[in-house]
């Protein structure tokens, strides 16, 4: 019997938000069509290091397995993207697992994405419908301004944006393109462009549109295929006409 | 909403300056300063008159100051200080707009450095009076000669990307069409400005005025 193909992962973990990380490697058998996901769960079947010694599973995020959900995003061979969706067999091995840098960790692979949570609460990535008595119906949407909101709706929060993005780190309280492009198609939603100057201050203040330097990493680094420049673009345009003409007008 | 809220944070309105002076009036002059310059390939009689002509202006200093000096200084000081709040991360996503992330900033500082040198030799040592043989003089010295190079082509690099940053940045391209639009209309300034520029070194070097036939008063 020949020896079965291995897949050989080195994981960066770290027990917790203030340990140290260290790195473990672990061969795996390989399978068919094998995802980054189904290494990580085959390490929590049978958690031992390649050299034989026993460890913890690997802690990480992951849901729908289909890249509709946003959670197992991480640095896969140094570059952000889903793991659900990056197949083993059109990766370079070892393949090299790391926490996305821009997020504090939680645990090895898992990090605390409330920034982008609290970012998206700070535009109001909303569309209030409450009221103290029904409001009826909104306003129609053109099927031309549905076509354009639709791929801005596909956001999955993943933070991939975020984490290609030289402007965002520990220096910089940007707060990245998927935000943007979340104002953009709230303020494009008839009932949602009632809070529309709202949403645009909010992104002319610290850490907002202005931040971007157009590098142009995040629609690249896109799972969704979000045009997410095009988004920033549009916001700039709006932006600077709110305070150049809230300023001239009130 | 209380028409307070309706102000713009101060950071927003630095960086949109930052943006905007790049262009106007810092661009708008390197393209005045290239446009005088090339009155050296049409001969030394020309090019003398025409700097004349410009350092003799009314309100000359407060002119330099308001449209050059100040706008230069934001432009560059800001600008460091928009470098030291982002992270480049070219070498994990080589990607064309991270690079030109990346170079934006590394030809600024040159550019800046340079432009500094550059208005303190021509402009204060000369006492505002620099002449044809003032520049051809310097450009005799092989360092002098390969700082103007890499001052020229820094200047004109930054610009035409910076033309590229300013429709991006102000969404005046927003589609992605009008965006690689935009890239090449940058590309394109950033081409000839590098083109112009050099020429104008070289005509002071070998003393060469192409376009010199065309003076008919000697």
């Amino acid at each position: 019997m020949g020896e079965t193909k291995k897949v050989i992962l080195r994981v960066k973990r770290q027990a917790g938000p203030k340990h140290a990380p260290r790195w473990e490697e672990f061969a795996l058998n390989w399978r068919p069509a094998m995802n980054v996901i189904i290494c990580l769960r085959d390490i929590a079947e049978n958690p031992v290091t390649r050299d034989g010694k026993k460890t913890t599973p690997v802690t990480y995020e992951s849901n729908c397995l289909e890249e509709v959900c946003g959670s197992c995003a991480m640095l896969i061979n140094g570059k952000a993207r889903m793991a659900c969706s990056a197949l083993v067999d059109s990766l370079p091995q070892p393949i090299r697992l790391e926490p996305l840098s821009k997020f504090p960790v939680v645990r090895d692979l898992a990090v605390d994405r409330s920034f982008m949570f609290e970012s998206l609460k700070r535009v109001k990535a909303w569309i209030p419908i409450d009221g103290t008595y029904d409001l009826g119906e909104g306003p129609r949407m053109a099927p031309e301004t549905q076509e354009q909101a639709y791929p801005l709706s596909r956001c999955i929060s993943c933070g991939n944006c975020l984490e290609v993005c030289p402007q965002v780190n520990e220096n910089n309280a940007f707060v990245g393109a998927a935000i943007i492009s979340q104002v953009r198609l709230f303020n494009m939603h008839p009932t949602g462009a009632m809070h529309a100057r709202e949403r645009l201050e909010a992104l002319m203040g610290p850490g907002g549109i202005a931040d971007c330097a157009n590098a142009q990493n995040c629609v690249k680094a896109c799972p969704k295929e979000i045009p997410l420049t095009e988004s920033i673009a549009e916001m700039n345009r709006q932006a600077w006409k709110q305070a150049l003409l809230g300023w001239l007008f009130g | 909403m209380s028409a307070a809220a309706t102000r713009p944070d101060r950071s927003y309105l630095l960086r949109k300056l930052h943006s905007l002076s790049g262009i106007v009036p810092v661009g708008a002059f390197l393209a005045e300063h290239f446009w005088s310059n090339s009155y050296a390939l049409v001969g030394v009689a020309k090019y003398n008159e025409k700097s004349q002509e410009l350092q003799t202006i009314p309100f000359r200093v407060i002119v330099e100051a308001a449209v050059i000096w100040l706008p230069i200084l934001y432009h560059g000081g800001y600008g460091v200080y928009i470098w030291l709040k982002g992270k480049s991360n070219v070498s994990d996503y080589p990607w064309v707009g991270n690079w030109l992330y990346t170079l934006q900033r590394y030809t600024g500082l040159v550019a800046f450095a340079f432009i500094g040198w550059h208005v303190w030799t021509e402009r204060f040592l000369t006492q505002g009076k620099s002449t044809y043989s003032d520049v051809e003089h310097a450009l005799r010295n092989p360092y002098y000669l390969a700082f103007y190079v890499i001052g020229v082509l820094a200047s004109s690099f930054h610009l035409g990307v910076g033309i590229w940053n300013f429709l991006c940045k102000w969404g005046l391209a927003a589609t992605v069409q009008a965006q690689r639009a935009a890239g090449k209309l940058g590309a394109t300034v950033g081409f000839v400005f590098s083109l112009v520029g050099i020429l104008i070194v070289v005509s002071f070097r070998l003393n060469w005025h192409p376009f010199g036939h065309f003076v008919t008063l000697k």
